[in-house]
């Protein structure tokens, strides 16, 4: 009896040890499949993750925006940062709210600084930080990026789907090539 | 009689028959009287150890593996691949369960391999999806998924993992003590499992092991999630905490011999003596109102309330071990738990000058020494001996070194507590005690 209950409590465990998982994939595929796309320009730097392994660290260019009169911000609060595109076909940030906003697109955030007050500029941090490499390839792709930097061409973007507000990246890019490509280039 | 010292009679046994000195009946009804050495208690020590060591390896293998972040695979194969160790693990832990539940070393090693394999997996996923922010949320994921096995398969491995896992946790939210603090009930969930295994089983290696990670862990926690509405307060809290666990060390493991089974004690007692060191120095007094970090929220009032409730419970936790060992008469056991009490009145009188503190701590390490001594003269033990030399050798030499004493003096006060050591050692074994 006893050894029933237990082995019926780990099958419990065990089910919600997959159902974890699965729903972080689904929920992801999801929003890769349907999310409406959008490029954010960024700029890369190399760090390493000791459970998750090498990744690219991300810092988005456009993270700052005008606060509306009459909302304000608090550090740390999370918030809806609305997203627009550019002539160049770039996303940027066109206004916060503390809601959720109706026919638009935006991504959750949280903000690093709050600035001060109606008016003044905020500051966010957008849900996307860093873009996993092969161990070997994440430094080179740091490189690669700096000396395109050096040039005067800061053409480093993330593609990203957004849906409801949650983002997932979907592809990073360096000079208009996929950054494996552009690695794979590099090395011959 | 110890298995040892029987192993070694039987060894002797005989050698003193074909020498005469024993009858071979006599040397029978020895054997007889002690009856067979059982050593399938450290074989099933030994299967455990190789076989939890053996599942850690592997589980951190498959982990660095997984990092290398094999990019020439789709998503969908990446996705199939995270599941696999998972399952893997799982498949194992109920093979186990179902065929094995008796098997110690089978259950602990398998729930350590699958406490690991839900890391690799969640890791792989994470890494696919490049899945933004802190270790914090990835951490305590993994954490709450594993914690019931520990229960579920009595192991404590993954039980010490959690452990370390929340401390990660809490250091992560080092700024955000609101945070932190629920350090303390997600610690307080494997309590059980640790009171369950003191009780069952208090020789073997894996209650030491979980009793010196947890110790550690509670005091690197502390540090993150305490005493955040009141600067300089770690001085009471360090204080309580390390008397605390003295203080259930000596109880917990009461007739143990060995320290090393007494991580609580030795952790306790070298975590008393650090600070009352500490204590003695002028610059931990002079600044003791300076708090050197930002803290991304304030707290107060209200939401300090489970901060203030959890470092009133350890200090009062601390003041009854003291009480206890007072009113029982155990006077060096009362003084090495009195630290928080003078940590407490010093703290309280830290506005006046700065002499007082340190005078009463120099006062204090000066007396548990020469009790340490004294004891250890009455019970004829050279360790008591020593360590309270050892106590008051430091004192006297530390003292030394912040005062403006010239090298001459200084010297000849190294030299005669060098020469101190010797003769009492010296002295100690003549007298033929030295246990």
């Amino acid at each position: 009896m006893r050894k029933q209950l237990i082995i019926g409590l780990f099958v419990g465990v065990a089910l919600a040890q997959i159902v974890t998982p699965l729903s972080m994939i689904t929920r992801r595929e999801s929003v890769l499949q349907t999310g409406e796309q959008f490029k954010f320009k960024v700029a890369p730097v190399d760090p390493y993750d000791a459970f998750r392994g090498r990744y690219v660290a991300l810092r988005v260019m456009e993270n700052k925006v005008v606060v509306a009169s009459g909302t304000k911000l608090d550090f740390g609060q999370r918030v809806f940062a609305h997203i627009a595109v550019d002539e160049q076909g770039f996303a940027k940030l066109s206004g916060v709210s503390t809601v959720r906003p109706q026919g638009l697109s935006y991504l959750e955030a949280t903000v690093v600084n709050p600035g001060r007050g109606g008016g003044t500029q905020a500051m966010l941090k957008l849900p996307f930080d860093r873009y996993y490499m092969e161990e070997k390839k994440a430094p080179l792709a740091e490189r690669i990026y700096q000396r395109h930097a050096r040039r005067g061409k800061e053409d480093a973007y993330l593609t990203v789907r957004v849906k409801d507000g949650f983002a997932v990246i979907e592809q990073l890019y360096v000079g208009g090539k996929r950054i494996e490509d552009a690695v794979r280039d590099a090395k011959e | 009689m110890g298995k040892r010292a029987i192993k070694w009679l039987y060894q002797e046994l005989p050698v003193l028959v074909s020498k005469g000195v024993l009858a071979q009946e006599a040397a029978d009804r020895l054997r007889e009287y002690y009856g067979e050495i059982k050593d399938a208690g450290k074989k099933m020590t030994a299967v455990i150890i190789c076989g939890v060591l053996g599942a850690l390896l592997i589980g951190l293998g498959i982990i660095l593996l997984l990092a290398h972040n094999w990019e020439e695979f789709s998503r969908f194969t990446r996705a199939i691949l995270s599941f696999l160790p998972l399952l893997i693990g799982q498949g194992l832990a109920f093979w186990v369960l179902c065929k094995r539940p008796q098997s110690h070393a089978f259950k602990e090693a398998s729930a350590t391999f699958l406490s690991l394999m839900v890391g690799a997996s969640i890791a792989l996923i994470s890494q696919t999806y490049n899945i933004h922010g802190t270790a914090g949320t990835f951490i305590l994921t993994w954490m709450l998924l594993i914690v019931p096995l520990v229960y579920l398969m009595q192991a404590s491995l993954p039980a010490v993992i959690y452990f370390i896992g929340i401390t990660a946790w809490a250091g992560n939210y080092w700024n955000d003590p609101l945070m932190a603090v629920l350090f303390w009930p997600l610690a307080a969930v494997v309590m059980p499992h640790f009171i369950w295994a003191l009780r069952k089983e208090i020789y073997t290696i894996r209650t030491t092991i979980m009793a010196l990670v947890m110790a550690i862990c509670v005091s690197i926690g502390a540090g993150f999630s305490l005493g955040k509405t009141w600067s300089g307060s770690w001085i009471i809290i360090y204080s309580s905490i390390y008397a605390v666990l003295f203080g259930l060390g000596n109880r917990a493991f009461k007739g143990l011999t060995s320290n090393w089974q007494r991580p609580l004690r030795i952790i306790g007692v070298l975590g008393i003596l650090f600070l009352a060191f500490l204590f003695t120095v002028r610059f931990v007094w002079q600044y003791i109102g300076a708090d050197y970090y930002r803290l991304s929220r304030e707290v107060s009032g209200s939401t300090a309330f489970l901060d203030h409730l959890i470092t009133f419970a350890i200090i009062a936790l601390a003041m009854f071990f003291l009480y206890d060992n007072a009113r029982r008469k155990k006077l060096t056991l009362a003084l090495f738990g009195a630290l928080p009490l003078l940590a407490i009145i010093t703290y309280s009188l830290r506005g006046q000058e700065i002499i007082f503190p340190l005078f009463i701590f120099n006062a204090y390490l000066l007396i548990l020494s020469l009790v340490r001594i004294k004891e250890g003269i009455r019970n004829n033990s050279l360790a008591a001996i020593n360590s309270g030399m050892l106590i008051l050798g430091i004192l006297l030499i530390v003292r030394f070194f912040d005062s403006d004493i010239n090298f001459i003096l200084k010297g000849l006060a190294f030299i005669a507590v060098g020469v101190g050591f010797l003769v009492t050692n010296v002295v100690l074994v003549r007298r033929g005690g030295g246990r």
